[in-house]
């Protein structure tokens, strides 16, 4: 009885707390319609992974539970579209994850503020270029016949590469450019937590006799850990994007063998090839495994004592 | 949720460079020196690209085609621009993609604010799961091929809005958002209700007022993101006249042909142009207006922009 009457005040509270917040209810709608309409109603089409979707008749499609995920991993392509994506962003990872640390630590020992600026400016600004104009650029500098890579390596007395349709030099294009276009915008977030250490670390470890060299094995580097492990974190949630825009942007049939990764092949099989639960199919497999390498991830790093990033 | 201020933007400045002026040992001066050559050699890598795009575009044909580093413009002409800037067809996806910018930048924003300003209230009923619901979408998500059908579904294919509306929120933004509008003292909306405001008056009299600077970065932001965006016009669009700037370009550039009959020439009838100074020239174009705003930007990513953990 007595609880009947507590539960009934707690449902009167709730119902008048939500009467005196209306209008924050009000401005939050279309934030929450647009969350439930463009981001929640997708996971929900990706039922269709489970179907033979019938694209003329969706109401006929018939529910043939794994069978798209059979097809996808029995088939001749797919073992090999996974294994590049695995393989180009593993590389992009193993080349790309120290340099803006380095980047950052170096640049942190540049004493002329107006250099130091500079060279951020410059840094950063790839970021903010579209990879359609880098896939220009990148297409002007790896011509074959004209293209100032080709020749340089023509006047040092090498042989022009034709790196766009070379099986053995596209990928090392695709983690070269990569690293080239992220490498500046990755130094900001160790910037912010090297700007966190305390000043007198450092003063103090010159009174003890310490040089550049001790203070950042033992002042930045443990100051900035935290953040290289959710850099890290970040990364592994991320193992299965290869970095679809760049790719989509510069391989060509040549190179399929090498470059075609899981993004491009859902595309070409959904969009290009109107082939939805097997394309659904692949892209569901590349969400999940995204889903549960980032919580792994996150649950690794606080069993060893640190802070995750949820 | 770590903020870097323009105050400590600054301190840092102050800090390195007075902690880099005690005692230079001889050792020390070698490595500055090292040190500095490197950054300068990156700084020519970083801007070198970019560079010889420019040189190109004002070089003439034969100078283009044999290649080689462009200090400066090679047999200096102006006619690419002209045969570029003749070329309606460019005029008519810069006008989509100026559109799609402007209003899902400024939409987006909006809806930004807007979603996350209740959910930084604590009292706010529901508010911890929307949120979650909310950092989920950053966790997993449909994929292309949902989304492709979801847009056709709504029967968005081929409009225009399908460039715009899909990318309006981010997750991202909203958490941005969210922890600015918490750092916001609770005496200004007291203060408000006093006076009677209810809260839909407090956040756009108050709070946005407030939060200037947090809404130009995400602006800022998002308006880069649309205008760089291509993939939504491959993915939505098949109508050449609502092709986006990027897709049009991206066409244009990856297919020689294309380059040659987008500006309508002929290469025999037209020999003062070809296609490697119609591609530097359309590459510079498009990538003006984002060196405009690039300072505006900068000064803002380093004012307000969240870095760290993604923590709601």
């Amino acid at each position: 009885m007595n609880r009947g009457v507590a539960e009934h005040s707690k449902g009167k509270r709730i119902c008048k707390d939500i009467i005196r917040d209306k209008w924050l209810y009000f401005l939050l709608l279309p934030g929450v319609v647009f969350f439930l309409v463009f981001r929640y109603m997708p996971m929900v089409g990706l039922r269709i992974a489970f179907l033979d979707y019938n694209p003329f008749d969706p109401a006929s499609s018939p529910f043939v539970g794994f069978d798209q995920f059979k097809k996808l991993f029995t088939s001749i392509s797919f073992p090999k579209v996974f294994w590049n994506t695995l393989k180009i962003s593993m590389l992009k990872s193993f080349v790309g994850f120290p340099v803006p640390i380095i980047l950052a630590l170096l640049l942190n020992e540049v004493s002329n503020l107006k250099f130091k600026k500079f060279t951020q400016t410059v840094l950063y600004l790839p970021h903010f270029i579209s990879w359609v104009i880098m896939a220009g650029l990148i297409r002007s500098f790896a011509n074959p016949t004209n293209g100032l890579i080709n020749v340089l390596i023509e006047q040092l007395g090498g042989k022009s590469i034709d790196f766009l349709t070379s099986p053995s030099a596209f990928v090392p294009l695709l983690i070269i450019t990569e690293v080239y276009k992220s490498m500046g915008w990755g130094t900001i977030i160790y910037f912010a937590a090297i700007s966190g250490v305390d000043e007198q670390l450092y003063e103090s470890a010159s009174i003890d006799g310490a040089n550049r060299w001790h203070k950042v094995l033992h002042i930045t580097l443990p100051a900035i850990k935290p953040v290289i492990i959710i850099v890290f974190i970040l990364n592994l949630g991320n193992i299965l994007n290869a970095g679809f825009e760049q790719i989509f942007l510069l391989y060509s049939p040549l190179v399929y063998d090498v470059a075609d990764v899981i993004d491009t092949f859902v595309y070409r099989m959904g969009i290009i090839g109107s082939d939805y639960s097997f394309s659904t199919a692949a892209g569901l497999f590349k969400s999940v495994v995204a889903l549960v390498m980032i919580v792994g991830a996150n649950k690794l790093a606080k069993r060893v004592g640190q802070e995750g990033i949820f | 949720m770590v903020f870097i201020t323009k105050y400590q933007a600054k301190l840092i400045m102050k800090k390195t460079s007075k902690r880099n002026r005690i005692r230079q040992t001889t050792g020390g001066k070698i490595f500055s020196i090292i040190n500095y050559t490197f950054f300068l050699l990156i700084a020519v890598i970083m801007i070198y690209p970019f560079w010889h795009v420019l040189m190109q575009s004002f070089s003439g044909v034969n100078e283009t085609a044999a290649g080689g580093i462009f200090l400066w413009p090679k047999g200096f002409s102006l006619s690419t621009y002209k045969s570029v800037f003749m070329n309606t067809e460019i005029w008519k996806a810069y006008g989509v993609t100026i559109f799609v910018t402007v209003t899902g930048s400024f939409v987006g924003t909006l809806l930004t604010a807007m979603t996350a300003y209740p959910l930084s209230k604590n009292r706010l009923r529901g508010g911890k799961l929307i949120m979650f619901l909310i950092l989920f979408t950053m966790l997993f998500s449909g994929g292309m091929i949902p989304n492709y059908m979801l847009l056709k579904n709504l029967k968005l294919l081929n409009n225009i809005f399908a460039l715009i509306i899909p990318l309006l929120i981010s997750a991202y933004n909203v958490i941005i958002m969210k922890s600015f509008f918490q750092s916001i003292p609770d005496s200004y909306e007291e203060a408000a209700r006093i006076d009677g405001a209810n809260d839909v008056k407090i956040f756009f009299r108050i709070i946005i007022p407030l939060s200037k600077a947090t809404i130009a970065t995400i602006t800022l932001f998002s308006a880069v993101m649309y205008w760089n965006d291509f993939f939504s016009t491959v993915l939505y669009i098949n109508k050449k006249e609502l092709w986006s700037l990027q897709a049009y370009l991206r066409n244009m550039l990856t297919n020689t042909a294309e380059a040659m009959s987008a500006v309508g020439v002929n290469i025999n009838l037209t020999p003062s142009i070809n296609a490697t100074t119609i591609k530097a020239a359309s590459i510079i174009i498009a990538t003006v207006p984002i060196l405009i705003v690039y300072p505006f930007l900068q000064k803002y990513f380093v004012k307000g922009v969240m870095i760290g953990g993604v923590k709601g």
